[in-house]
C-alpha cells in the first residue's frame, strides 16, 4: 500500500507555524524599522537601548532572587513527596498524590487569584515573598512527578543490598539512593528553575509594587514600550536559554 | 509496634509537601469560593457580609457572551490541536528512531523561550504595520485596511501555537507505542486505509488523546495572557474578566465568583485525567513535559 | 554446634495472609542448604527473615549459638545474594564489591587487596572500573556473589540467584558457584523453585509448600523416598496409585490397586491390613518390553497399551494405559541399534519394575494429582520451548 504523503506535510506545516514567528522576532531585533513592513537597514541601537536600561537589571535580579530560592525549596519539598509516594502504598498517599496532581493541571489564573485572595485576607503584604512561596507552590508538584519518574526504576532491593552490607539507613540513602535519583532531582529543579523564570500570570496576581520580574516588566514593556527593544531582549533571552541547555546537556553528559 | 514507626515515618515524610499544598493550595481554593458568597466593599477590600448579589451579578449581560467565547475557543482550539496532532504524531512515530529525536526537540525548542514573548512574537508578526501583512495585501487575499490582531480568531490561532505541543507529545508517546502491525493485521482482514485509521489506530492510541484533550482545554479555558495581548476588547475571555475585576475594578468578591465558575468548569476535565491517572494504566507522558 | 542457623517455629502473616506457618529448621556449618519450593510457598520470605528485612510473628534465628531474630539486617553476619542482582548502579564493579569493607572503616589498601583477589575468584579482574549496566547477566551475578562474600558473612543467603539468567549460563553459573562454595567453606542459604538446581547443589533441600516444611533431606533421600505426594510431584515426575493393603510383611507387602494390578511395594511404614495407602512410582523404574519378561518374584507386571509417545533425544515418555490408568514411563535410547523393534503407538507392551521402586507416601492430597504431567501438556511444553529457541 502506497504511504499516504498527508502525515508528513501536516508535520512540515506545524514546524513552519511553531517557527515563523520567532524568526521574524529575530529579525526584526536587527531591523531599523519599528514595525518591519519593510527593512530599514541593520542596526544594533534595539540592544543598547536595553542595556542602558536600569529597570531591566532590576527586575532580572529579583527573577533569579527567586528562581534559585523557589527552586531550592520545591526541590527538597518535591523529593519527599516523591519518597513518600514511592514508599508507602496508604490512603494518605493517594490523597497526597491527587494534592500534588491538582497543580498540575489547574489554570495559572485560578491559582493566581486563591493566592491573592488568600494573601490579602492574612494581611501579607505582596512582594517577593509571596510571590517565592507561590513559585514553590507550583514547581514542587512538577519535582515530585519527575523524581517519582525517577523512583518508578528504582529497585528497592539495592537499598536493602546496602543495609545487608553493614550500611545504616542514613548512609544508604546518601552513598545509594541520591546518587540514584540525582538526574532525576537534577531535571526537576532545572524544570522548577524554568518555570519559575518564566511564569508571568501567577507572578502578576501575587508581586507588589517593588517585587517586578523579568516576565511583569516584558509585559509592561509590550504594554507600554518599544517592541524593537523587546525583540532585542527575546533573542538574548532565547540566547541565553540555549546556553543553558546546552550546558546541562553538556554536564550530563560528562557526568555519564 | 513496628507498623506504629512506620506510620509515623510516613506521616513525617508526608507532611512537608502536604502541609504546604493544604496551606497554599486548598485553603486559596476554597477561599475563592467562599468569596462569591461575600460582599465587596467600596475601597476594593472584601465586606463583611455574607450575600447572594455577588453571584447573581454573574448574570450581567455582557458575561455570557464572554462565557460563550471563552467556551467555543476552547473546545475550536482544543479540536484543532488534536486534528493536526493525530497526522503529524503518526508520521514522528513512523521514521527513524534519530529523526524522530531530531523532530520532537524542533517542537520542543521554541517552548523554551519564554511564553510572553512567544506571544509577543505573534503580535509583531501579524501587526498590521508587519511584514505578513504586508505580504497578504500584496497578493490581494487581504485588504489594506483588514485588521489580523485584535480579534477572536488571533486569539485562536495563538492558543493553538501555545498549546499544540502539550497535544503533540502525549499522542506521539501513545503512537510510538503502538503496535503497528495491528494495522497490517487490520488491511490483511480487509479494511481499508480510513477503516483501519478509524477502527484500529484511534482506539489503539485514546489514552494518548484523552491526555492530549485534557492538557490543551483546561489551560486554554483559563487563558488570560493571550487575549490579552493578541485580542481586543471585542475578544475577552473569562481570564480576562477576572484579571480586569482583580486589577482595574478592584472587586475581589466578583473576580472569585467568576474563578469558582471557572474552577467548576475545569473540575470535570481535571476529575477525568485524576481518575485515569489513578485507576488506569500508566502513561509516561501523561502531562507532555 | 553442629547446627550452625537454626530456625525455631518461625511464623509470618502479611495481613490474613499466613506465609508461615510455625518453621524449624537447622543449617550445618559449610552446607550448602536450599529452599526448594513453588513461587508463592513462603521461601523467599523465609530468606528475608534470615536476612533481617523481615521480622517474624513468632520464633527465633538462632545463627552460632545468638539469638539475632530481633537484630537490623546491617548487624547481622549475614549476607545476602539477590534475584535481581541489586547491585549499586552509580558504583563501578570495584566499589560495589568494596563497599560492605567501606562501611566497617576498612583501610584502603587493605580493601584493595581483598577486592582484587576477589575480582580475581570471579574472574572479572578487567572489569573493575566498569558500571553495572555495562556487565552480562552473568557477570553482574558473578559481582553481586563477590560483593557479599568479601564480608566473611557466617551465612551466605541466595535468592533465586540464577532465576534471570538463560539455560546454557545458568549451568556454568552452578558449576561457577559449587568451585566458590568449596573456595570459602561459608555456609550458603540457597532459594529455589528449580528442582534441578536444589537437586545439583544442595547437601541438604527443604521443600517448602504453603508456608509448611514438606520434608528435609539430602537429594536422594528427597528423589526417591518422597514423604508427601506432594513432593514427589514436584520433583521429578511421578505416578501416583491409591491401594488397599492385603499382606503385611517386611521389607516387602502386597497393595490391591482395582483395575491396575497387585503390587507388592517396599515397606517402611507401620501398616496392616486394609489400610489405604497410596504409592509413588517415578516413570525411569518401569522396564517396557513387547514380550512379558522372566523376572523373580520381587518384580511387578502389568500390561498396557502405549497411547502417547514423546521423543526428546535422550530418552522417550511413553505413557501407557492401563485400564483408566494412564502410567507415564520413560525409556533411554541406549539401545537404538539392538531393538529388534521399535515400540511404536498402539502396542501391547508389558511394564515390569521391582518392589523396591514402589514407595509409599505418609501424606496424600489429591490436589498435587495437578501437579503431575499429562501428555497433552508436555507436547505443548516441547512446542513452546523450540519456538523459543528459533527466535
Amino acid at each position: 500500500m502506497k504511504k499516504s504523503r498527508f502525515p508528513l506535510y501536516i508535520t512540515i506545516a506545524i514546524l513552519i507555524f511553531f517557527y515563523l514567528p520567532i524568526i521574524i522576532v529575530f529579525a526584526q531585533s536587527f531591523n531599523a524599522s519599528r514595525f518591519g513592513g519593510a527593512w530599514k537597514g541593520f542596526t544594533l541601537s534595539w540592544y543598547w537601548k536595553l542595556f542602558s536600561d536600569k529597570n531591566i537589571w532590576h527586575a532580572l535580579t529579583n527573577t533569579l532572587i527567586i528562581a534559585v530560592s523557589s527552586t531550592f525549596v520545591s526541590v527538597i519539598l518535591g523529593t519527599l513527596a516523591a519518597f513518600a509516594l514511592y514508599k508507602y502504598k496508604t490512603k494518605l498517599q493517594i490523597s497526597h498524590n491527587i494534592l500534588i496532581y491538582f497543580p498540575l493541571v489547574i489554570p495559572d489564573i485560578l491559582m493566581g487569584i486563591s493566592l491573592l485572595l488568600f494573601f490579602v485576607s492574612l494581611n501579607i503584604g505582596l512582594g517577593l515573598v509571596t510571590i517565592f512561596l507561590a513559585h514553590v507552590t507550583f514547581s514542587m508538584s512538577y519535582v515530585a512527578m519527575v523524581v517519582l519518574g525517577r523512583f518508578q526504576d528504582f529497585d528497592y532491593s539495592i537499598m536493602e543490598a546496602a543495609l545487608d552490607l553493614g550500611a545504616t539507613w542514613r548512609t544508604a540513602v546518601r552513598k545509594i539512593m541520591i546518587p540514584y535519583l540525582m538526574p532525576g532531582i537534577a531535571a526537576g529543579g532545572l524544570l522548577a528553575f524554568t518555570l519559575s523564570l518564566d511564569d508571568f500570570v501567577i507572578t502578576f496576581f501575587v508581586s507588589g509594587p517593588d517585587s517586578t520580574t523579568l516576565p511583569l516588566y516584558i509585559y509592561s514593556m509590550m504594554r507600554h514600550g518599544s517592541p524593537s527593544v523587546i525583540n532585542a531582549l527575546s533573542v538574548l533571552m532565547v540566547a541565553f536559554t540555549f546556553i543553558i541547555v546546552f550546558l546541562s546537556k553538556k554536564l550530563l553528559e560528562a557526568k555519564e | 509496634m513496628q507498623s506504629n514507626r512506620r506510620r509515623k515515618n510516613e506521616v513525617l515524610l508526608t507532611l512537608p509537601s502536604m502541609g504546604w499544598l493544604i496551606l497554599f493550595f486548598v485553603i486559596p481554593t476554597i477561599l475563592v469560593i467562599a468569596m462569591a458568597f461575600r460582599n465587596s466593599d467600596p475601597y476594593g477590600g472584601i465586606g463583611d457580609q455574607w450575600t447572594l448579589d455577588t453571584i447573581r451579578d454573574l448574570r450581567n449581560p455582557n458575561y455570557p457572551s464572554i462565557i460563550w467565547r471563552t467556551l467555543w475557543l476552547s473546545v475550536v482550539s482544543t479540536i484543532i490541536c488534536i486534528v493536526t496532532a493525530i497526522p503529524a504524531s503518526y508520521y514522528i512515530s513512523r521514521i527513524r528512531k534519530k529523526f524522530q529525536d531530531i523532530i520532537l526537540l524542533l517542537i520542543i525548542v521554541p517552548f523554551w523561550i519564554n511564553f510572553l514573548i512567544r506571544i509577543f512574537a505573534w503580535k509583531v508578526f501579524l501587526h498590521p504595520e508587519g511584514l505578513f501583512k504586508q505580504i497578504l495585501v500584496t497578493l490581494h487575499i487581504a485588504s489594506p485596511d483588514a485588521l489580523l490582531l485584535y480579534r477572536p480568531e488571533a486569539v485562536l490561532v495563538v492558543i493553538v501555537y501555545s498549546y499544540l505541543p502539550f497535544a503533540l507529545l502525549p499522542i506521539y508517546a501513545a503512537a510510538e507505542k503502538f503496535d503497528f502491525h495491528l494495522m497490517e493485521a487490520a488491511y490483511d482482514l480487509g479494511a481499508n486505509r480510513l477503516q483501519a485509521f478509524l477502527r484500529v489506530y484511534l482506539p489503539g492510541i485514546r489514552m494518548g488523546l484523552l491526555t492530549a484533550i485534557i492538557v490543551v482545554f483546561i489551560p486554554a479555558l483559563g487563558s488570560y495572557v493571550i487575549p490579552d495581548i493578541v485580542g481586543g476588547p471585542s475578544s475577552e475571555m473569562i481570564g480576562n474578566k477576572i484579571a480586569q475585576r482583580t486589577f482595574i475594578d478592584r472587586n475581589l468578591p466578583h473576580a472569585s465568583a467568576l474563578s469558582a465558575l471557572l474552577t467548576f468548569a475545569v473540575i470535570l476535565p481535571a476529575a477525568i485525567a485524576l481518575t485515569r491517572k489513578f485507576f488506569k494504566e500508566k502513561n509516561s507522558a501523561s502531562l507532555g513535559i | 554446634m553442629d547446627d550452625f542457623l537454626i530456625l525455631d517455629g518461625i511464623s509470618k502473616s502479611f495481613g490474613k495472609n499466613k506465609v508461615l506457618d510455625n518453621i524449624s529448621l537447622s543449617v550445618k556449618k559449610g552446607e550448602i542448604f536450599s529452599f526448594l519450593g513453588p513461587s508463592g510457598c513462603g521461601k523467599t520470605t523465609l530468606l528475608r527473615i534470615c536476612a533481617g528485612f523481615e521480622e517474624p510473628d513468632s520464633g527465633r534465628v538462632i545463627l552460632n549459638g545468638v539469638d539475632i531474630t530481633k537484630l537490623s539486617p546491617n548487624r547481622r553476619q549475614v549476607n545476602t545474594v539477590f534475584q535481581n542482582y541489586a547491585l549499586f548502579p552509580n558504583l563501578n564493579v570495584f566499589e560495589n564489591i568494596a563497599f560492605g569493607l567501606r562501611i566497617s572503616g576498612v583501610k584502603e589498601s587493605e580493601i584493595k587487596d581483598e577486592v582484587h583477589k576477589f575480582l580475581e575468584l570471579i574472574q572479572l579482574t578487567d572489569h573493575a572500573a566498569k558500571r553495572p549496566d555495562k556487565l552480562s547477566g552473568g557477570q553482574k551475578q558473578r559481582v553481586a556473589i563477590a560483593r557479599a562474600l568479601i564480608n566473611k558473612p557466617n551465612v551466605l543467603l541466595l535468592d533465586e540467584p540464577l532465576a534471570a539468567l538463560d539455560l546454557k549460563l545458568r549451568q556454568r553459573m552452578l558449576v561457577d558457584l559449587d568451585n566458590i562454595h568449596d573456595e570459602v567453606g561459608i555456609t550458603f542459604l540457597y532459594v529455589t523453585h528449580d528442582q534441578s538446581e536444589a537437586m545439583s547443589l544442595s547437601d541438604n533441600i527443604a521443600v517448602i509448600n504453603e508456608g509448611i516444611v514438606e520434608q528435609v533431606g539430602t537429594p536422594t533421600q528427597i528423589y526417591e523416598a518422597p514423604r508427601t505426594s506432594f513432593v514427589a510431584a514436584f520433583i521429578g515426575d511421578t505416578n501416583f496409585f491409591e491401594g488397599d493393603v492385603i499382606e503385611v510383611d517386611e521389607p516387602y507387602s502386597k497393595l490391591r490397586i482395582d483395575g491396575f494390578t497387585d503390587v507388592l511395594v517396599y515397606n517402611d511404614k507401620k501398616i496392616k491390613n486394609g489400610d489405604k495407602v497410596y504409592i509413588s512410582i517415578r516413570p525411569e523404574k518401569f522396564t517396557l518390553s513387547i514380550e512379558k519378561p522372566d523376572l523373580s518374584e520381587k518384580y511387578n507386571f502389568v500390561k498396557g497399551k502405549v497411547e502417547e509417545i514423546i521423543y526428546l533425544g535422550y530418552h522417550t515418555k511413553y505413557w501407557v494405559r492401563v485400564n483408566e490408568f494412564l502410567v507415564e514411563t520413560k525409556r533411554l535410547h541406549d539401545r537404538y541399534m539392538l531393538d529388534e523393534k521399535m515400540i511404536t503407538w498402539g502396542d501391547e507392551i508389558w511394564l515390569s519394575w521391582h518392589a523396591d521402586y514402589c514407595y509409599m507416601l505418609e501424606q496424600y492430597n489429591y490436589e498435587d494429582e495437578a501437579l503431575l504431567t499429562l501428555p497433552d501438556e508436555e507436547i505443548m511444553a516441547e512446542l513452546e520451548s523450540e519456538a523459543a529457541e528459533e527466535e
